[in-house]
């Protein structure tokens, strides 16, 4: 079933923009045994009339062929793109000169954007031999973020280490990053991104925090003395599994990946598995459901390792678990609308931190309990952390508020976390001045 | 990024609520728009009853409703709105029937590359009055809004879009929109328009007081030769709602011309439940394919 094309001939594929022109070009390259099209230039003509638009059209009919159209010519007020390539520059300039053609070079030389183009995708693709090349602006796989792992333990192995808590149930290293300045056991600070494997933005906040956190060290008062006396530790990719599905199968995909006999349906919603009002509303026990809590608290080994690592912690004050999308930071309780005790301190410090975020970047979040702001939803990591003696348990929802949802363009990872760190910043300076 | 947007009012509850005498008696729910400091949206003051959040998010729930209807019935994928914040409204809830709301909001363009721009904050104002019935699809809407774009504008945008439609080539290549990280070709954005406006007749019929949609992807794209010069085309959309989690896959099917009203059929999947997720039947999705042809 073919849509009718409007307008003219156009042999060329049109409109196009850059990319899938050069995407096209490349096929087109290899197809023809590596084409080369050094100097070759992409001209915009604007033909005023009908009378300027049948030039153009003569033109195409030329042989041997002198212009390659990627936007035929159609109607008078839309523009032309025709390439031209470097040998026959100068007469088709000279034709539209002539005949009073205006004209634009749009492209100066194809060959040196398909350069740059293909350069910079296999350099996304490479795996970085340091940290200096990785490119925060961009979303990685799963071996990409372990491989920068191991490089960033490396270059700034004085305060970051690196620990595996557990094994997924595909059996991959489940990893977090600690960052101490020495001591045994300091009061902690828990960030995880990453329980739904198809928040990608969280991943990629959580990757550049831990590289602010190590810049800014020794830079910004506050950090230093946070890190001072207290540990941090980072769990960027809290779901493995689920993460790895989303990059080769399914990018929409939110559970872990555990597969129970007898049951058709795969996955465990990690963020109701937690041992807080497990099972009760706002999880699911269906298993094709993508709220199922699963058979039994910490049934799965992703919430099983945090539990026992930070069990046998035994020392940390504050937990913040990032999600997106929707705008908000929550604190408990999610599983039922029972403020906690500390309520009025939690709405003040949950009100400091999203102005702090505001100031950044202008974006609004919403603040309060998670059963009042979001929903109910029971068996939470903050619930469980909040039941465990952890008084400042926090929730994020990272941007944005639907437009994008969980595909959020890579252009808004900078941004996003630039933000997300002012908050981040303000939640564990007060940890810090309020000791417990 | 979002453009920058005056201070939202903070919802609170109101001075009482009057208990119903008879069974049939609705709860009224006064809210009076507050002022709260820009970039802090309180979801409620503390020392106020708990469920001072639930009218807000009643609120919410029928501007969406009201919006989904609103972009449906204009039939123009250049005039797209999103929503803005809710600035006040009011409530009656019979929970053996459903609610009936009225709400003011304010809206803004639906068109992503406007987030970038500076001062491109132009709002909208619609007020709409919205009735939920329990267990039953289609909210019944009613809704006013104010011009965002002039008329001639927007009819020349989408006859614009219109003829970019006609040019692409088919079978069109297409693996999703917008990719996996979240980049839409410009090439491929008239596609995106239509797709999300033929969407929001399927989430304005699914949105009840509790369940709301976003639209996260669209997997498949199919244009069909017409006789008559319309656009005719099938897609797979993913549907996000956000209170279950769950995506929904929705097969829609829409003709559209520029100025005329849109026609839009869907199916869209159900919740497998464990048993038929066995493998020997099909998940027992029933069709609810409405049309307004």
């Amino acid at each position: 079933m073919q849509g009718t094309p409007a307008g003219g001939t156009s042999p060329g594929p049109s409109p196009m923009d850059r990319q899938t022109l050069l995407v096209f070009s490349l096929i087109l390259a290899a197809a023809l045994g590596q084409m080369n099209f050094t100097g070759d230039q992409v001209l915009r003509v604007l033909a005023k009339d009908e009378k300027q638009l049948s030039l153009l059209r003569d033109l195409e009919g030329l042989k041997p062929q002198k212009v390659d159209f990627w936007r035929g010519p159609a109607r008078p007020s839309l523009p032309v793109d025709m390439r031209v390539p470097f040998s026959e520059l100068k007469y088709i300039k000279a034709y539209l000169e002539s005949h009073g053609l205006a004209y634009s070079i749009m492209i100066k030389d194809i060959q040196v954007l398909l350069d740059e183009e293909r350069e910079a995708m296999a350099k996304s693709r490479r795996l970085e031999r340091s940290t200096s090349s990785f490119s925060y602006s961009s979303y990685h796989t799963l071996e990409e973020i372990y491989s920068w792992i191991d490089n960033f333990v490396t270059e700034h192995s004085n305060i970051v280490s690196k620990i595996q808590i557990g094994n997924s149930f595909e059996n991959r290293s489940i990893l977090v990053l600690k960052f101490s300045t020495g001591g045994s056991r300091h009061p902690a600070i828990w960030i995880d991104t990453g329980i739904h494997s198809r928040e990608w933005i969280t991943h990629a906040t959580g990757i550049w925090t831990a590289n602010k956190i190590v810049s800014d060290y020794g830079k910004d008062r506050v950090l230093t003395d946070i890190l001072k006396a207290m540990d941090i530790f980072i769990e960027l990719v809290t779901n493995p599994d689920g993460f790895a599905f989303t990059h080769s199968m399914n990018r929409l995909w939110r559970k872990n990946k555990s597969i129970r006999p007898g049951i058709f349906c795969i996955g465990v919603d990690l963020n109701r598995n937690w041992k807080s009002g497990f099972g009760g509303n706002g999880s699911n026990s269906n298993p094709c459901s993508e709220t199922y809590h699963g058979p039994s608290p910490q049934s799965e080994p992703e919430v099983a390792a945090i539990v026992n690592f930070i069990t046998a912690h035994g020392n940390f004050k504050a937990l913040i678990s990032i999600h997106s999308y929707s705008q908000m930071l929550m604190y408990p309780y999610g599983r039922s609308l029972e403020p906690v005790s500390n309520q009025r301190e939690l709405y003040d410090l949950a009100k400091d931190a999203v102005e702090a975020l505001y100031k950044v970047h202008g974006i609004e979040y919403f603040f309060g309990s998670i059963s009042t702001t979001l929903y109910v939803a029971s068996g939470i990591t903050v619930d469980w952390a909040y039941d465990s003696g952890i008084k400042y348990a926090f929730s994020f929802e990272l941007r944005d508020t639907g437009r994008y949802g969980f595909l959020l363009p890579a252009t808004q990872i900078i941004p996003t976390a630039q933000e997300t760190w002012m908050a981040l910043r303000t939640i564990m300076e007060h940890t810090l001045n309020h000791p417990y | 990024m979002q453009p920058r947007r005056q201070p939202p009012p903070a919802p609170r509850s109101g001075p009482g609520n009057p208990r119903p005498t008879a069974p049939l008696l609705a709860l009224l729910l006064l809210l009076a728009p507050v002022v709260a400091p820009a970039g802090s949206r309180g979801a409620e003051d503390p020392a106020q009853p708990q469920d001072a959040g639930v009218p807000r998010r009643l609120l919410q729930q029928a501007a969406r409703a009201a919006l989904h209807f609103f972009n449906f019935r204009a039939g123009s994928p250049s005039a797209l709105r999103v929503l803005a914040e809710v600035q006040e409204g009011r409530a009656w809830i019979n929970p053996k029937e459903g609610c009936k709301v009225d709400v003011v909001f304010s809206t803004e363009r639906y068109k992503p590359e406007s987030l970038l721009q500076e001062g491109e904050g132009r709002l909208g104002k619609c007020s709409a009055r919205v009735v939920f019935k329990n267990q039953k699809p289609r909210p019944a809407i009613n809704v006013t809004c104010t011009r965002l774009i002039e008329k001639k504008k927007r009819q020349q945008e989408d006859y614009l879009l219109y003829k970019q439609m006609k040019q692409l080539k088919n079978p069109l290549e297409i693996v999703s929109i917008p990719d996996n990280h979240g980049h839409i070709d410009p090439y491929l954005r008239p596609i995106w328009d239509l797709a999300f406006l033929g969407s929001s007749y399927v989430m304005w019929e699914m949105t009840t007081q509790v369940s709301h949609y976003y639209l996260a992807q669209l997997t498949s794209v199919r244009q069909w030769k017409t006789n008559d010069d319309t656009i005719d085309f099938d897609y797979t959309v993913l549907l996000h709602e956000l209170s279950t989690q769950e995506i929904i896959p929705c097969h829609i099917h829409l003709v559209w011309y520029p100025g005329k009203p849109l026609k839009v059929k869907y199916h869209c999947q159900e919740l497998q439940t464990p048993e038929e997720a066995s493998g020997t039947e099909e998940g027992s999705a029933v069709p609810t394919e409405l049309s307004n042809f």
